[in-house]
């Protein structure tokens, strides 16, 4: 009796051992682990059920499948999430990122994958409709963000850097500062879609710069830039960011 | 007057170590770590300017703001603390409660907690500016501290004062303030030297919301630059600088009222 369950036993670990090879069998190809900050709807966020969404994340994914790679996705503070790919944390960032020439001097890009402009939010009862129309007063923007460095080339008025964009919100909302700058279709999530601010600003103006985000790989990692220009293509050619951005209702 | 034997020494706290003559290995050690830290701040400005040099530009009013916010959140602490000291030995069951309350509760939070809290809930209520917000979180969280230190500091003091006092005719208010709390300050005064230098290190954590101080402008600086690395070195040394600055000061002043007449 006592042998047969030892045997039963063993039975049950081998199978387990099996499946388990298995089930790992056909994911081929290589995983990257990819860093996202996700503070940044409708771009990537973490959704009701804690997992991060958005459409950065569906395009990744795309990009993975048509490349033939696996991602893991890593929420990150924005504020270092440069330093963690440099230091080999994770492979790649996908994270709303600007492709400047200041970051490129630093790390490498992938080709863009999509247009995107900074746009300014203001109380409703403001009345100016750019930044140095509100000289003398604070702006806000996410620490490090193209926004933020908007804000900053206008003379006259203050910047003030938050680690999260939502934090320079609920600022705005207590009165604290006149002005959000950050990307549009945040800016559109945030002004626009929530209830408890919708009532309370507006989007003011055009988007008033003309940007390209890229995914973000270490310097001189050309192996994984290839792969993911690779990725990238496919996407484009097969058309699903249109997709994707209908999904997420981007323009 | 045999005070000297029941005379407690409270020392314990997060702040750093004072250097007193009677340690020398502390003094020493003082001694390296600030004269190297101002050493090798100099020396990385002088021969790589970039970065080094930029960022000790970049953020001088970020260091005043660490100033304000420590300064003013340790002279609203002290207030609160007295208030609170006293009111945790009262015998007033009001007063006494009221004051063990908030030390429980405060005690119970974490400050980075209480700065979110206090800094959104005030914004719903009062349109209060961020530094300020900054000030009363701080305070509000070491005035609890502070309490406890000023009940130990009264407690410490022998019991024949008070009753030498009262059988002198003093009221209970004159006892309190003509003999306990003159004898009390010489105890409290390292612990609170101690929690200022706590405070001005945890004042680095209302970068969180926003409050342009020391560790802000400096996250500023490296996100933009990308010189984590170098930039952290040298706000991790200005840090050093200052808190090894005042637990110098706080060394002295300990001496000084230590010294009995």
């Amino acid at each position: 009796m006592k042998a047969i369950r030892i045997m039963a036993a063993v039975l049950t670990l081998g199978f387990c051992f099996a499946s388990a090879a298995l089930a790992a069998a056909p994911a081929k190809g290589k995983t990257v682990t990819v860093a996202s900050d996700a503070t940044w709807p409708p771009m990537e966020f973490v959704d009701a059920n804690k997992k991060i969404v958005g459409f950065d994340i569906d395009f990744m994914n795309a990009v993975a499948k048509e490349a033939g790679f696996q991602v893991a996705f890593k929420n990150t503070a924005w504020d270092g999430i440069f330093a963690g790919v440099e230091a080999g944390q994770y492979d790649a960032i996908i994270s709303s990122v600007t492709i400047t020439e200041e970051r490129k001097a630093k790390y490498d890009f992938t080709t863009p994958y999509i247009n995107i402009g900074q746009i300014l939010v203001v109380p409703k009862a403001e009345k100016g409709t750019k930044i140095a129309d509100l000289k003398g007063k604070k702006i806000g923007a996410q620490i490090g963000t193209t926004g933020a460095m908007e804000v900053k080339k206008v003379a006259g008025v203050e910047l003030k850097t938050y680690d999260e964009v939502g934090l320079a919100f609920e600022d705005m909302a207590a009165g604290r500062i006149a002005g959000v700058v950050c990307d549009e279709p945040t800016a559109v999530t945030y002004a626009l879609q929530k209830k408890e601010y919708s009532s309370k600003f507006k989007i003011v103006g055009k988007p008033f710069t003309k940007e390209a985000y890229g995914i973000v790989v270490k310097k001189g990692n050309k192996e994984l830039v290839d792969l993911l220009n690779k990725g990238i293509a496919a996407v484009q050619k097969k058309k699903i960011d249109a997709q994707i951005k209908k999904k997420w209702q981007l323009k | 007057m045999t005070t000297e034997a029941k005379k407690q020494i409270i020392d314990v706290g997060d702040g750093a170590a004072i250097p007193r003559k009677s340690d020398r290995g502390l003094f020493t050690a003082w001694r390296i770590a600030f004269f190297g830290a101002i050493g090798t701040l100099t020396y990385l400005a002088y021969t790589k300017p970039d970065p080094y040099l930029n960022i000790l530009k970049f953020v001088p009013d970020g260091i005043m703001v660490t100033f304000q916010v420590t300064l003013g959140a340790i002279v609203l602490a002290i207030v609160l603390g007295l208030i609170t000291g006293l009111g945790r030995i009262s015998k007033n069951r009001l007063f006494n409660g009221a004051a063990s309350l908030y030390v429980e509760i405060i005690r119970g939070i974490p400050l980075l907690v209480q700065i979110f809290y206090i800094y959104y809930a005030l914004g719903r209520i009062v349109k209060v500016p961020a530094i300020l917000s900054a000030i009363i979180a701080m305070a509000v969280c070491y005035g609890a501290y502070m309490g406890e230190v000023v009940r130990a500091g009264i407690e410490s003091i022998a019991k024949g004062q008070r009753e030498a006092a009262l059988s002198l005719g003093m009221n209970g208010r004159q006892t309190m303030i003509h003999v306990i709390l003159p004898q009390a300050v010489k105890v409290i005064l390292p612990p609170v030297g101690n929690e200022f230098i706590a405070l001005l290190k945890d004042s680095s954590l209302v970068s969180i919301i926003a409050v342009a101080d020391l560790l802000r402008r400096g996250r500023e600086f490296a996100s933009e630059s990308f010189t984590y690395f170098e930039t952290y070195t040298v706000i991790a040394l200005i840090y050093l600088i200052i808190t090894l600055f005042f637990s110098k000061i706080i060394g002295v002043m300990e001496e000084r009222v230590s010294v009995n007449k």
